[in-house]
């Protein structure tokens, strides 16, 4: 079945044309050209496909495009604006807290929903976050300290 | 650009990559664009472990609208392999594993493709199986690979035709025979240690699955682009067995989302490139789903381990008998130069004087094992720190002073009888010990938990074959930016930073004119590098930035001399200016190094376009004694390191909590030492989750656990409190600025670190991989309440 | 991913039209954390997915005088958030979302799609048990009510006829001075499913505390422990604690599967049953 859907992405609004079993994470990146999202397992296990769902980090892997209509989908690339980048972001890159960079989408939208909701969280609250996200390459630390550190500075890097 | 970085070797420079990694624009294979062509393939995989085809019907798949060709082993059946051709690309005449590729579809969507991949049928009769590799090892296991002796094999492989072991490796060192260690010097021992430890295979799960797309065009150029850790490797071998020239075929890789060795070599690309050949002019996609990544691309060799090593009465270390018996899997193409390895550093990074030890690689109807993080060092490592702990208690010292008395020092003769390049592992013990507070134990935090320290200590060399180059080529754009070419790739590791740094401080430029040219690396343009794997690339890949580098600044200071009438060798370059210690003029390089200088009186012109090329290639590997192993020179060098570990068991439920994990490793240089500090930290947590992880198979040789459900990686939440890193410096003899590699380093020793550390805690040994909290718990009861043993 | 088609009922009456049509596969869709990874794996194979998550009365969370509603499609997060399940007397129900998967799948997962999957390790099951919840079916035949514990059939069946639908949840509020504990032992510390799950519930009665115990993972069910509950009536020494753990024991049937042996989860039972009791009674000091 074939629905005419429109997604607002990033503010945009993305006019398209879904089958119903088209998951939001292959719409987003085969259709929309939005391959900062990653798939990593496409069973709500690794987290590389997390978007935010009218602000909450979901696995974009497990929502239908169809359902994601009428939503507030954030990526990656809405992250940052005009080139500024967000304050997550530059602390990512200062912490050293990327490597192949594919977990790297997915725990920046985790942890900017974590922030917004939480602007104070200890640790251990941020690790508990980013459960849901794997990581292979960096040992999770670096990615922490970013967060934390973004925490501390009240969102501004 | 603001920020200027002159001499940036030794600075912790920020990445060349992190700005389009956080920013999702870095692209990776699945995402790339190949228009409404493109085409999406689908591999059919065996569902035997062992059996023969005995037909492939594939009419009604052909049948399903949609579906443009199915591929089989008959349209192709020329083996392919690294170090030993063993492995068609889709099976022939028989399945050896649960997961082979025996046909593949290719179809207008990955929807029609799985559908038409159900419609394919396959008639098997079953052969029996082998599981285990000490049993496949045994005379009249049946053969996996009859053909053996008619394999085409690299001549410092050793496979025995007539069984299943696909490589084996003597090493025969002082005085022992092929029966053992002479008895004489096991008389001389004072304390004698003798046990079996084993490991499962585990799999790299990266979190970017293996992607490839290939399209062969009509004219006979192919393309194929991959996540690969190995681009020029792949070309090789797919130009080879397709029977392609080189240059008609182009490799493309652009970033990856996480190799660990799984996307070196070659899985499924010659699969997706047969594929395309069957749809001439058309891209083909194939990407693996996770559970796919599991079993059907690469995985880490399992190894059954027995050791039995002895010591004097003062701790000395007088004799070592090992065998390794590794279950490299169904095909071992790559795995038999991990056997290898494991065989030329057999003893660990200790000083023994006499060695008896034989490494097999031995076919198993399991996953292919090939290279995984450690290349054999993680697996041999894990019972050889365990029977070093075990002895040094059992003669009543402390493990940590055995493993200094008796770890291999510089000039030390080791197992290969080659003499030990400069390193210094009593500095990254000493460092270690003292980080973890060795000797101390903080109380537990409950009654009920117990805590504990361990201690490993590891060396690894980059496991080659004995002449492996790299290069690469600089190339000044016209405001004096530097676009660097190498085909050295970036997994995370920092590979391409590094290109950068060595490159602007070779030259004398700063850092933030440089730019890495290598995104994707392309084997149409870029220059040669072997593959990025065995740490090697800051040493090797590095030797030929530098080389190049040196080259085009060795020319920029020939065109200015002349310019200036001066003497090259009294000219530098410094922050992108040409100075002079003689006149102390300057001369900047932006445009000069594009449109030269002119003469004086405008009297014509000199230089142009300046490009320096560069190159490295180790020279000086000399082969080994096939009854042996004794040679001059068996490895380039070794890295050498120490890691600790402190945790705390909880005993009611036998649940480990890893507190802290220091590690300490010789680099030589480091190169930028945040990035090392960054492997080193990756490196813990993936030794910590290696600890815990294990591909499970039922009897029929299916994988019981192939997704990240039941295949747990450690998560924010296990990373331990604290790791802390030491990083040591004693240079190598032919590194840049004396570095040498760290990457696989920082995770080979952290699983018997973990159960030495569990001795300490409750007195109790785990031989056997996976460690859990279920066997942990089950073992302090049986300890507490001896029954029979399981 | 095997196609299927998607609809979007607004009545209840359209629902039971599409979930009953003959000769098709119909599912109801909820969070789809379930579905995708059920039909990605082959063992769903719906023609049609019903998306039922805006009915009427799915997402509603609130408090009625026969105790808390909870419907069907509200989020594990949610109960994780919400100040109305979060403090006492429903603590317990936040305590089991917030035990579940990890953050990207609690803001996706419903209550009532965990509870119809109906796996023995649901981690919002062995609460609900303890707190003596109301399933709430609604199908072509009308509404009807079943006792939580009659709603598990068994591993991954419930009590749903075809064309029904789990719209919500009632819970009757717990007696007065209730506090109650979940504790669930897994592989990992976080994201993984339950070895065991155990809920401890209590409260004062008769100058003493009566006690509720529900276990998730140990049998084909969630599943009660009365005689454990039972000895606890008696007191919470060190000794009646350990007797309560051997004696829900009794009320396992613990199986080997991929995430523990049979001999350890029986080990973990009492352990957790233990630990479980044993942070209630520290309520109670506290309360």
């Amino acid at each position: 079945m074939l629905h005419e859907i429109t997604l607002t992405i990033n503010g945009e609004s993305y006019p398209v044309i879904v089958k119903s079993h088209y998951t939001l994470s292959r719409v987003l990146r085969e259709q929309l050209g939005l391959t900062g999202t990653k798939i990593g397992c496409e069973n709500g296990e690794c987290g590389a496909c997390t978007v935010l769902l009218d602000g909450e980090p979901v696995n974009s892997c497990l929502v239908l495009a169809v359902e994601a209509e009428g939503h507030r989908i954030e990526t990656v690339e809405g992250l940052s604006k005009g080139g500024q980048l967000h304050p997550l972001q530059k602390a990512f890159i200062e912490h050293n807290a990327v490597q192949c960079g594919f977990c790297t989408p997915g725990m920046l939208m985790t942890a900017k929903a974590l922030l917004e909701r939480n602007p104070h969280p200890t640790e251990e609250e941020v690790r508990f976050a980013l459960v849901g996200n794997l990581c292979r390459c960096t040992g999770y630390l670096r990615i922490i300290d970013a967060v934390l550190e973004v925490a501390e500075k009240g969102g501004e890097a | 650009m603001t920020i200027q970085t002159p001499n940036p070797v030794g600075k912790s420079v920020p990445r060349v990559d992190a700005f389009e990694k956080v920013t999702g624009a870095a692209k990776y294979v699945d995402d790339m664009a190949f228009g409404p062509t493109l085409l999406y393939g689908k591999i059919v995989h065996s569902t035997r472990a062992h059996a023969l085809i005995k037909k492939i019907d594939v009419s009604k798949a052909l049948a399903l609208p949609g579906v443009k060709a199915v591929v089989t082993g008959q349209d192709n059946p020329t083996r392919l392999g690294l170090y030993l051709k063993d492995r068609y690309i889709f099976a022939y005449d028989r399945v050896r594993y649960v997961g082979e590729s025996v046909a593949g579809v290719v179809a207008v969507s990955e929807e029609i493709a799985e559908q038409a991949a159900k419609l394919i049928e396959i008639e098997y009769e079953d052969l029996p199986p082998v599981f285990d590799p000490y049993q496949g090892a045994q005379p009249g296991a049946p053969l996996i690979h009859p053909d053996l002796g008619k394999y085409e094999v690299v001549p410092f492989i050793f496979p025995e035709p007539g069984t299943n072991i696909s490589e084996h490796f003597k090493l025969r060192k002082g005085k022992v025979s092929d029966a053992g260690v002479a008895d004489e010097i096991w008389a001389q021992c004072a304390a004698i240690v003798e046990d079996t430890y084993t490991l499962p295979q585990i799999q790299h799960a990266p979190i970017e699955t293996h992607v490839a797309v290939a399209q062969w065009n009509p004219d006979g150029q192919v393309t194929l682009w991959s996540a690969s850790q190995s681009p020029f490797a792949q070309r090789d071998l797919v130009a080879q067995s397709l029977g392609i020239p080189h240059g008609n075929l182009r490799v493309i890789s652009p970033y990856i989302g996480g190799g660990f060795g799984g996307k070196a070599g070659i899985s499924i690309e010659a699969n997706v490139v047969l594929m395309a050949k069957a749809v001439p002019g058309y891209p083909v996609k194939v990407r693996m789903t996770r559970e796919e990544e599991f079993v059907a691309t690469n995985v880490r060799q399992s190894l059954v381990a027995r050791y039995k090593v002895g010591c004097d009465k003062d701790g000395n270390l007088l004799a070592m008998e090992v065998a390794y018996y590794f279950g490299g899997g169904a095909y071992n193409d790559y795995g038999v130069n991990i056997v290898r390895a494991a065989g030329y550093s057999c003893t660990g990074p200790y000083d023994v004087p006499n060695v008896k030890g034989d490494s097999y690689c031995v076919y198993t109807n399991h996953p292919i094992g090939s290279a995984m993080r450690g290349f054999g060092m993680p697996e041999i490592h894990w019972g050889l720190e365990q029977i070093m702990d075990r002895l040094a208690r059992t003669i009543g010292m402390d493990p940590v002073d055995f493993k200094r008395q008796n770890c291999v020092r510089t000039g030390d003769i080791i197992a290969t009888g080659m003499t030990m390049p400069q390193i210094d592992l009593v500095q990254c013990i000493d460092k270690v010990a003292k980080a973890i507070n060795w000797g101390h134990k903080d109380p537990p935090s409950a009654p009920h938990k117990r805590r504990g320290k361990g201690l490993a200590i590891m060396w690894k060399a980059p496991a080659m074959p004995p002449n492996p180059g790299s290069s690469a080529i600089v190339r000044f754009n016209e405001d004096a930016t530097l676009n660097v070419y190498v085909s050295g790739q970036e997994i995370g590791q920092g590979a391409f930073t590094i290109a950068a740094q060595i490159a602007a401080e070779a030259l004398g430029i700063p850092f933030e004119w440089v730019r890495v040219s290598a995104n994707p690396v392309d084997t149409k343009y870029s220059p040669y590098e072997w593959q990025t794997v065995a740490s090697r690339l800051t040493w090797s890949m590095g030797n030929a930035v530098k080389a190049a580098a040196e080259h085009a600044r060795q020319q920029i200071l020939e065109i200015v001399a002349k310019y200036w009438n001066e003497d090259p060798k009294d000219l530098d370059i410094k922050n992108g200016v040409v100075i002079s210690y003689e006149s102390e003029r300057e001369q900047p390089l932006k445009k000069m190094v594009v449109y030269g200088l002119p003469n004086e009186n405008y009297e014509g012109w000199q230089g142009g376009p300046i490009i320096g090329t560069g190159k490295f290639m180790p020279t000086y590997v000399t082969g080994l004694d096939p009854e042996t192993g004794q040679g001059t020179r068996a490895v380039v060098h070794y890295t050498v390191g120490a890691q600790a570990v402190e945790l705390e068991v909880d005993t009611e439920t036998g649940q480990i909590e890893i507190i802290k994990i220091a590690s300490a490793y010789d680099v030589g240089k480091a190169i930028n030492p945040d990035l090392v500090m960054t492997q080193i930290e990756g490196g813990a947590v993936h030794g910590l989750s290696s600890a815990f992880e294990g591909l499970r198979f039922d009897e029929q040789g299916r994988a019981l656990n192939a997704s990240f459900v039941d295949y747990k990686l450690a998560t924010a939440l296990d990373a331990p409190k604290e790791i802390h890193g030491d990083i040591v410096e004693t240079p190598l003899e032919d590194g840049p600025w004396g570095a040498r590699g760290v990457g696989e380093h920082v995770m080979v020793q952290t699983a018997p670190a973990i159960a030495n550390a569990l001795y300490d805690a409750l007195g109790i040994r785990f031989n056997h991989l996976p460690l859990s909290a279920e066997k942990v718990y089950l073992a302090l009861r049986n300890k507490e309440k001896p029954e029979k043993a399981r | 991913m095997r196609p299927f088609d998607y609809y979007k009922p607004t009545t209840y009456e359209e629902a039971f039209a599409l979930l009953t049509r003959p000769n098709q596969v119909m599912m109801p869709l909820a969070g789809a954390t379930d579905l995708i990874p059920m039909v990605r794996d082959e063992r769903w194979q719906p023609d049609g997915v019903v998306d039922i998550k805006n009915l009427p009365g799915m997402r509603d969370l609130r408090v009625t005088p026969e105790g808390l509603y909870v419907g069907a499609a509200v989020r594990m997060a949610e109960l994780v958030r919400s100040p109305l399940v979060n403090a006492s007397p429903w603590n317990l129900l936040a305590q089991g979302a917030q035990a579940m998967g990890h953050e990207q799948v609690r803001h996706r997962a419903t209550l009532g799609g965990n509870l119809c999957t109906a796996s023995p390790a649901a981690d919002t099951a062995p609460a609900l048990l303890v707190l003596e919840a109301l399933a709430l079916i609604r199908g072509p035949q009308g509404e009807r009510r079943l006792p939580m514990g009659e709603f598990f059939l068994g591993p991954r069946k419930t009590a749903l006829q075809k064309g029904e639908l789990l719209i919500g949840v009632l819970i009757p509020e717990p007696p007065a001075g209730s506090v109650g504990t979940y504790v669930k032992l897994s592989r990992r510390k976080a994201g993984d499913l339950a070895i065991v799950g155990v809920a401890a519930l209590a409260f004062p009665q008769d100058g003493g505390y009566r006690w509720r115990l529900a276990l998730g993972s140990v049998a084909p069910t969630p599943i009660r422990a009365p005689r454990a509950e039972e000895a606890l009536a008696q007191g919470y020494d060190e000794a009646t604690i350990a007797a309560a753990g051997e004696l829900a024991l009794e009320s396992c049937s613990p199986i080997d599967d991929m995430r523990a042996s049979a001999v350890y989860r029986c080990e973990m039972v009492k352990q957790i049953t233990r630990r479980a009791i044993e942070m209630t009674v520290q309520k109670l000091a506290g309360a």
